[in-house]
C-alpha cells in the first residue's frame, strides 16, 4: 500500500544550520552601509526614509499582536512615546559623555544604541504591565486598556518637567541615520517572520483562530498573548527611540491617539497577519501625505500647505478604509505574504512559466 | 451509587484513576446544570456518556477539562486535584478533548493544527502555582522565544521533531494526503478526525470525545468506532465518548453513564442501562412507558 520512499537527494543547505540564525544580519550590514553611502547628504530623502522606516517598524510590530494573535491594541503610540522619551532623556544626559577608547562618531553610535535599547526595554516593561492584567480577559478589554494607557502616557509627559511638558524635548543628539533605522526595520521583519514560522507563532495563530480550542490543546493563551505584546511593545519603543533621534523636537502631540490609529490603519490595510502587507501599507501611508503635499504645491495652493495636508489626511484615511473594507475586507494581502499573493495577481500566461 | 464507583476504582488496585470526578456539581445562577456527577476513567477504559439534549453532557466535559469551575465536588487527574486549574494545565496533565461543534484552527493547515498541540508538550510547564515557579516558567518561556528568533540549531531540531510527530499522527488518522490543506477546506468527517489527531498531539492519557460521530452516516460511524477502539489500544488511553446514537454507544462502550437534567440516572454495562426504566423514560417520555406497560 505504501509506496517506498524515494531516495531524496540530501540537498546541501546553502548555510549550515548553526549559522542560519545570524546569516541574514551578516548579509544586511554591508547592504545598509552601501545604502547609507548612496544616500549621502540628501536631507529630505533621509528624513522621509527614516519616517517611513519608523512606520514600518510600528506596523510590523503591531501586526504581531493585532494580526497574528488576533488581539486588538490601539495604544501603540503610547509605547512609542515611552521609547522616545526614555531614550531621548538618556541621550540628553549622555550628550557630553564619550567613550575614550573609541573614535567620537563610533562612541556616539554606541551610546545611541544603548539609549535605544533602554527605551525599548522600558516600553517592553510597560507592555508587560499593561498586558498581564488585560490579556487574561477575552474580548475588547485590551483595546480599552491600551487606549487608556496611550492617553495616560501622553498626559504624564505633558505634566512632567524632565520630559519638557507640552513644549517637548529638543536638543536630542541627531544620532540616527537611515541605515540605523533600516537596520531595526530589518531586525523587526526578520523577528516577525521567524516568529510566524515557529511553533510560538503557530500558537499565536491558534489563539487568533480559536482561543478556547488553543487553551484546550495545552496552549497557555495568556502567556503567549503577553509575550506577543511585550515583543510588540519593545519594537514600538525602539521605533520611538529612533524617531526621537532624527526629528528636531519631540512633543506629546506626536504620540496622540490619532497616531495610534494611523498604525492600526496600516496593519488593517495591509491585511491582519501579513508582515509584508504591513510594510507595503506603511510605505503607502507615509508617502500619501507627501504626495498630496507635492500635489497641492503643483496646484499652487502654497499658503498653509502643511495644515491643509494634515487636515485632509484623516478624511482620506477614512474614505480609504471604507473603500478597502468594502472591496477587500481581509486587507490587501489577507493573512498571506506578498510572495503567496503575487503569483495570483500576475497575468495567467506568466504564471505557467514560473 | 458510590459503591459502584469504588468497585471501579478497586479494579485498578493502588493506582489512582486517570480521571476521576467525585460528586461534581455546577450551578449557573439558579440552574443546576450538573449535580453529583461521578466518574472514574482508567487506562484501557472505553466509557460512554449519554443523555437527551440538554442533559448536561457537554457541561460535564467542560467541568472535567477546566473550562467551567465546579461549584461542588472535585475533579482529580491521576490523583491530583485540578479544581481551579486552567484548561491548558489540565490538558498538560494528560486530558485531551474534542469539541461538539468542531473547533479547529480553521486557517491553519492540517499539519499545523496538530503541531500546535504537539508543541504544548515540549516546553517546561510548571504545575505549581508558587511565585518562584511562575517566575522560572516565565523565564524559560521567554528564553524559548529567543531561541526561535535566533534560529538556534537546537530550535531547528525541535521543529523538525514536531513535524515528524505531527505527520505520524496525521498518518494514524488517515489524513496524510491533507497535510498542507487548510483545516476549513477539509470535508466534515475529516475535520472530525483532524480534531482527534490534534487532541492526540498533546499526548494525553485520557481522551474525551464530544459527539465524534455527529453528522456522519452509519458506515462512517462504524468505521470511526473501530478507529477509536484502536486508538485506545495503541496509545494506551482511557476514552470517554459523548454520543447521541444509543445503538452506537451500546455497541462499543463497556461502561455507560446516563445523564438527564444534570443528574446521573443510570450507570453500568450497556445491557443494564438499556433496560433501565429511568433511561427509557428520559429518552422516550413516560407516555411511552404507560402505553407499553413498563420497561424491558
Amino acid at each position: 500500500m505504501q509506496t517506498p520512499a524515494l531516495p531524496v537527494p540530501e540537498s546541501r543547505p546553502l548555510v549550515p544550520p548553526s549559522l542560519r540564525g545570524v546569516a541574514p544580519v551578516v548579509v544586511a550590514l554591508p547592504v545598509l552601509a552601501l545604502f547609507q553611502w548612496l544616500l549621502g547628504g540628501a536631507d529630505f530623502a533621509s528624513y522621509l526614509l527614516s519616517v517611513m522606516g519608523v512606520n514600518i517598524i510600528l506596523a510590523v510590530s503591531l501586526n504581531v499582536v493585532n494580526g497574528m494573535t488576533g488581539q486588538f491594541s490601539i495604544g501603540h503610540a503610547g509605547f512609542m512615546a515611552v521609547g522616545a522619551y526614555i531614550s531621548g532623556v538618556l541621550s540628553l544626559q549622555l550628550k557630553e559623555v564619550a567613550l575614550s577608547f573609541l573614535p567620537v562618531a563610533a562612541s556616539d553610535q554606541v551610546l545611541f544604541m544603548l539609549s535605544l535599547l533602554v527605551g525599548g526595554a522600558a516600553a517592553a516593561a510597560c507592555g508587560f504591565l499593561v498586558g498581564l492584567p488585560s490579556l487574561r480577559l477575552r474580548g475588547d478589554y485590551l483595546a480599552i486598556v491600551t487606549l487608556g494607557f496611550g492617553e495616560i502616557i501622553r498626559v504624564v509627559v505633558q505634566n512632567t518637567d524632565s520630559f519638557g511638558r507640552a513644549l517637548g524635548l529638543s536638543g536630542i543628539p541627531q544620532a540616527s541615520s537611515p541605515a540605523m533605522v533600516y537596520f531595526w526595520v530589518f531586525l523587526v521583519v526578520l523577528a516577525a517572520r521567524r516568529l510566524a514560522g515557529s511553533s510560538h507563532g503557530r500558537s499565536l495563530w491558534a489563539i487568533r483562530e480559536d482561543e478556547v480550542a488553543a487553551e484546550a490543546m495545552g496552549v497557555d493563551t495568556t502567556g503567549y498573548k503577553v509575550r506577543a505584546f511585550v515583543f510588540s511593545s519593545f519594537f514600538a519603543g525602539i521605533a520611538g527611540g529612533l524617531f526621537a533621534h532624527f526629528v528636531p523636537i519631540i512633543n506629546p502631540g506626536s504620540f496622540t491617539f490619532v497616531r495610534s490609529m494611523e498604525i492600526v490603519v496600516m496593519v488593517v490595510l495591509g491585511g491582519l497577519g501579513s508582515t509584508t502587507g504591513a510594510i507595503v501599507a506603511a510605505i503607502f501611508l507615509t508617502l500619501l501625505p507627501e504626495g498630496m503635499r507635492s500635489l497641492f504645491s503643483a496646484l499652487g495652493t502654497e499658503g498653509s500647505l502643511a495644515q491643509r495636508v494634515d487636515q485632509i489626511r484623516m478624511p482620506i484615511y477614512g474614505v480609504l478604509l471604507v473603500v478597502l473594507m468594502l472591496a477587500r475586507p481581509q486587507g490587501l494581502f489577507g493573512s498571506k505574504e506578498l510572495w503567496d499573493v503575487l503569483p495570483r495577481w500576475l497575468p495567467r500566461k506568466r504564471r505557467g512559466l514560473a | 451509587m458510590s459503591a459502584d464507583i469504588q468497585a471501579v476504582a478497586a479494579k485498578d488496585g493502588a493506582s489512582p484513576a486517570l480521571l476521576h470526578a467525585d460528586g461534581v456539581g455546577i450551578q449557573f445562577g439558579g440552574l443546576k446544570a450538573l449535580t453529583d456527577f461521578r466518574l472514574s476513567i482508567h487506562e484501557g477504559d472505553l466509557q460512554g456518556l449519554i443523555g437527551p439534549n440538554g442533559a448536561g453532557k457537554s457541561t460535564a466535559f467542560n467541568v472535567l477539562t477546566g473550562v467551567y469551575q465546579p461549584t461542588q465536588g472535585q475533579v482529580r487527574v491521576r490523583g491530583a486535584q485540578v479544581n481551579g486549574r486552567k484548561p491548558h494545565q489540565i490538558n498538560l496533565m494528560g486530558v485531551a478533548r474534542t469539541f461538539q461543534n468542531i473547533r479547529l484552527f480553521r486557517a491553519l493547515t492540517a499539519l499545523d493544527n496538530v503541531k500546535v498541540a504537539c508543541r504544548a508538550q515540549t516546553g517546561l510547564h510548571q504545575m505549581s502555582t508558587g511565585l518562584g515557579a511562575k517566575f522560572a516558567a516565565a523565564r524559560h518561556n521567554y528564553a524559548d522565544w529567543w531561541k526561535a528568533l535566533l534560529l538556534t540549531p537546537g530550535f531547528q531540531r525541535e521543529e523538525k521533531r514536531l513535524t515528524e510527530q505531527a505527520e505520524h499522527l496525521l498518518e494514524v488518522m488517515g489524513l496524510s494526503h491533507r497535510r498542507d490543506e487548510e483545516a476549513r477546506n477539509l470535508p466534515y468527517g475529516e475535520q472530525r478526525r483532524l480534531e482527534i489527531a490534534r487532541a492526540l498531539g498533546t499526548q494525553p492519557r485520557v481522551l474525551l470525545l464530544d459527539e465524534p460521530a455527529a453528522g456522519m452516516n452509519t458506515r462512517e460511524k462504524a468505521d470511526l468506532m473501530v478507529l477509536i477502539r484502536k486508538l485506545r489500544d495503541d496509545f494506551k488511553l482511557g476514552v470517554l465518548v459523548i454520543e447521541h446514537d444509543m445503538k452506537l454507544v451500546m455497541g462499543i462502550c463497556e461502561h455507560i453513564t446516563v445523564l438527564d437534567h444534570g443528574e446521573t440516572i443510570a450507570r453500568g454495562a450497556p445491557a443494564q442501562v438499556r433496560g433501565d426504566r429511568k433511561v427509557i423514560e428520559a429518552y422516550l417520555g413516560d407516555s411511552y412507558l404507560e402505553s407499553h406497560g413498563g420497561a424491558a
